[in-house]
């Protein structure tokens, strides 16, 4: 479901909090020339090729897990570039350059045959482990087999069960199926060690992006420890592991057998990588601040404290970037719970919104995000800009119009509707009340409806029969695509057929036949300038049901260390790139 | 055990006498109530949280509707980019005496009133619902001793040692949006009222069984036994009215306890929905939103609150038992 563990992440490291230690000088080693604010989102800043140092991560939580092939967190994929090669990966550059996705471990971008059933790889012949052993396609080939097991890796994305065509009886994963020298999957194929196959059930044009997952980076079967592999995956990358103490400290150091020409994506600056786990989240931003610590893993911005105190100097301030992180924070409008089923209701409710209220409950301008007038964020390709329910131009609501259209919905004196949030996630309350305080003057009255985070999809919002019983009308919700493009983002939230009795993430039950055509269309064209057109057109027909209120395009305040060169934010992550840190 | 020949002439002079009962002999025209009275009165520190206690529960009263409406936004007063309260001290200004809160920008003051009078009905109410269980089983326990004393004993302590917390963190993540007749905050009140009363009331039956215990082998007892009055009588006529004393200090003293727990789980989130403001959702705000780093005089004020109620309660608590009961301390 997206990268809805994303939002997790972001929400446990926000949700952190106890007294900060360390001291809180501040200022780092303020003397270098700071490139400016925001120089990082649009240009590399310090580029250098010194070589030396040890690169130090923090992070205020732990990780899913290190195995390439078992995470689902954002800056989990962005770390797995430091000792991974998966077939594809995002070209390492700031700006939209580093949205393009292009072959990594293989040598060019996949072939489709077969009227788009058969995609085709060939690899590099030249890779090797970091115990020298080349890389063949089939350690490719079993890297992908055992994301089919969920019950020994159940956290990274499910896509290859979903798309490869299904074989009877069901492929079960190598864990289990031990038959074919652990090769027993049939819908991937590998004729010679340098070629590899993948066949689909159907034609899926965006399959480039899903080998861009760190699930394709190769795994050597003699080598797979199943669910402690994440305790040493045999890197393919420029380090390797040297040591990991489970979800305290990990160690990494250059991997020997890396040659640069191989992936000109990565690089291999520092002479050792670690990355302590469970900080404290006000500590990482203290040890940021003074040039203690390098990058805070996460990626997902300091913290208020921290905040305040960047904001309000000029030369800390010159040391940070705001990326736009490709979140976007909306409400689903449920096109099912009368009267939000009626168009004009939603779109009352599109038009009462207090946007700027909004913003400042998921943290203002900075911290929080941009005002969102679209559902795909800028950061998504092809997306365009427009502004159905003036969320820009007047952000602070439009009673008048509201009541028009509830004029027009038949329900001139407004209706009551419930709204679910998260209760465990302090923006999602603040926005949920803060629509609510919007919304009473157009005497829309919500009930406010709080529910754990971790069962949310599948126990309440994601239960469309629960919804109804209810009279769950609106539903927070946040959202980032696997992959960068209109099919990745809209599909799960606005495909009809992606409507599920439980786990739902469709959540605003949307069934429009514009909107389910188009995403076909999608998925069935190759041609990228095609079909990254209908993007902004599946956008403009969303807002134009009004199932889905904007609220923010998400964006993270992130402090450059000075000591770091090569450091720009890679727009697909929001975050900097690892892949290519080095120190002064 | 005394036997109930073995009393000594009846109609004494009782120096154990209960509150108001043993009428005929007034000494002095001063009752028992009176002499307390007069002792509570020289206690200055029990009286000012008497004043104190008095003026909160006048506030929960009357206080919601003086202030003004505490879910109103005022976005103006806030900086966005710091989600902060312009000005200091949280935006302290005539129109909001104690500032704003931090992203929504509604009044402190209203908030914390409103939350006073949230947080004082839960904890009056759940102090009678202990009070009025605790007394019962206690006097049940102490006058009937035997299998039954054993049985209500073994209770109390079963109730003593349950895991409250968590049992109250998940009846209150069970329970529907809507139960028995009730839904929103009506039904997190009731809810709040039910976990925290039902697994307080041992306590006091322990203090009510003692007492208990030790008064039923008084002579005034045996005398009702005598002349042929059955157990409810000699229960709530006889025993009760001399329990007033205990169960007067432990309820004062059981309401701060109270407020505390409902604090704490509205700290954990199982308390007040928002936007309902409570002292306890206030400090949770100020510490899981992190209020407290770029604001702290948001989390100091319900902080506050909820320090100088418990306070007040306290000191009127134990200045009441030292006036009913003289000998317990000093």
């Amino acid at each position: 479901m997206g990268l809805a563990a994303l939002g997790a992440a972001a929400a446990l490291a926000l949700a952190a909090c106890g007294g900060s230690s360390g001291s809180s000088s501040g200022g780092g080693s303020g003397s270098s020339s700071s490139a400016g604010f925001n120089a990082a989102v649009t240009s590399v800043v310090n580029p250098s090729t010194h070589k030396g140092g040890t690169l130090t991560f923090g992070d205020s939580s732990t990780p899913d897990s290190m195995d390439p092939g078992n995470t689902y967190y954002a800056f989990m994929w962005n770390l797995t570039r430091l000792y991974t090669m998966p077939l594809m990966t995002y070209k390492s550059c700031p700006g939209q350059c580093g949205l393009q996705v292009v072959p990594d471990l293989a040598t060019g971008p996949g072939v489709v045959g077969d009227n788009g059933l058969t995609w085709t790889y060939h690899i590099q012949p030249d890779v090797k482990f970091e115990d020298g052993t080349t890389v063949t396609s089939s350690d490719v080939k079993y890297a992908v087999e055992r994301t089919f097991d969920r019950t020994v890796l159940p956290l990274g994305p499910s896509y290859f069960p979903l798309l490869l065509a299904p074989q009877t009886p069901a492929y079960p994963g190598p864990f289990k199926d031990r038959s074919k020298n652990l090769m027993g999957l049939q819908a991937v194929q590998t004729p010679n060690p340098t070629t590899i196959v993948f066949h689909l059930a159907k034609p899926f044009a965006d399959f480039n992006y899903v080998v861009a997952i760190p699930q394709t980076a190769p795994v050597p079967p003699a080598k797979d420890t199943g669910a402690n592999y994440q305790l040493h995956p045999v890197s393919t990358g420029p380090y390797k592991f040297q040591s990991y103490q489970l979800n305290k400290l990990t160690t990494l150091v250059p991997n020997t057998y890396w040659k640069a020409s191989t992936d000109p994506n990565a690089s291999q600056l520092a002479s050792k990588i670690t990355i302590t786990w469970n900080m404290n989240a006000n500590d990482i931003d203290n040890r940021l601040l003074a040039g203690d610590l390098d990058v805070d893993a996460a990626g997902t911005g300091v913290q208020a404290a921290a905040r305040a105190k960047i904001l309000s100097s000029a030369s800390l301030k010159a040391s940070s970037d705001d990326p736009i992180s490709g979140f976007l924070w909306f409400m689903y409008l449920n096109t099912k719970v009368a009267p939000m089923n009626n168009l004009h209701c939603r779109m009352a409710v599109e038009y009462a919104a207090n946007k700027t209220n909004l913003q400042t409950a998921y943290g203002g301008p900075v911290a929080g995000g941009q005002i969102a007038s679209t559902v795909a964020p800028p950061n998504v390709v092809g997306q365009k800009n427009f502004d159905l329910y003036e969320s820009t131009t007047k952000p602070g609501g439009d009673l008048a119009k509201a009541k028009a259209e509830l004029k027009l919905c038949g329900q001139p004196n407004g209706f009551s509707t419930g709204i679910a949030y998260r209760s465990d996630r302090p923006k999602e309350v603040q926005a949920a009340q803060a629509l609510q305080a919007a919304l009473a003057p157009a005497g829309i009255k919500l009930s406010l409806h709080g529910y754990p985070s971790g069962t949310y999809y599948s126990n309440f919002a994601g239960v469309p029969n629960y919804v109804h019983a209810h009279n769950l009308g609106i539903e927070t919700g946040g959202w980032a695509p696997d992959w960068p493009d209109g099919y990745g983002f809209f599909d799960f939230i606005t495909a009809g057929d992606t409507i599920s009795p439980a786990g739902n993430t469709n959540i605003e039950e949307l069934n429009d036949p514009v909107v389910n055509n188009l995403l076909s269309k999608m998925a069935s064209t190759t041609d990228a300038a095609t079909r990254n057109s209908y993007t902004a057109q599946i956008d403009m027909q969303v807002m134009k049901d009004a199932a889905i209120l904007p609220e923010v395009y998400a964006k993270s305040l992130l402090y450059r260390s000075p000591n770091l060169t090569n450091v720009y934010v890679q727009p697909y992550y929001g975050m900097y790139n690892y892949a290519v840190l080095g120190l002064k | 055990m005394a036997a109930p020949l073995d009393v000594s002439p009846s109609g004494e002079l009782a120096p154990e006498a209960p509150l108001a009962g043993v009428s005929g002999r007034v000494i002095e025209g001063r009752s028992l109530g009176q002499i307390a009275w007069m002792r509570l009165r020289r206690d200055k520190v029990a009286m000012a949280g008497g004043v104190v206690v008095v003026f909160l529960i006048l506030v929960a009263v009357f206080g919601p509707l003086l202030v003004q409406n505490p879910d109103i936004y005022h976005a103006n007063l806030i900086n966005p980019t710091f989600s902060r309260p312009n000005g200091p001290f949280g935006g302290i200004s005539l129109a909001h005496p104690l500032g704003v809160e931090p992203v929504t920008g509604r009044d402190v003051l209203s908030r914390v009133v409103h939350g006073a009078q949230v947080s004082l009905l839960i904890a009056f109410l759940s102090t009678a619902l202990a009070v009025g269980i605790g007394v019962v089983m206690g006097i049940i326990a102490g006058y009937f001793g035997g299998w039954v004393d054993s049985v209500i004993a073994r209770t109390m302590d079963v109730f003593l040692a349950f895991p409250l917390l968590v049992f109250a963190i998940a009846l209150v993540g069970v329970i529907p949006s809507s139960a028995f007749g009730l839904a929103g905050n009506a039904l997190r009140i009731a809810l709040l009222v039910f976990v925290i009363g039902f697994f307080a009331w041992p306590y006091m039956g322990r203090i009510i069984r003692g007492q208990t215990l030790s008064l039923r082998e008084r002579e005034f007892v045996d005398a009702a036994r005598s002349i042929g009055a059955r157990g409810p009588y000699i229960l709530f006529r006889e025993l009760l009215p001399n329990l007033v004393a205990p169960i007067l200090v432990y309820s004062t003293l059981l309401i701060p306890t109270n407020i505390l727990f409902e604090a704490s789980l509205s700290y954990l989130g199982v308390g007040i929905i928002p936007p309902q403001p409570s002292w306890g959702g206030m400090l949770s705000d100020a510490v899981t939103n992190g209020y407290w780093s770029i604001d702290p005089m948001y989390m100091i004020i319900p902080g506050l609150a909820i320090f100088i109620t418990v306070m007040a309660f306290n000191l009127f608590g134990d200045g009441l038992r030292d006036a009913l009961d003289p000998r317990s301390s000093r």
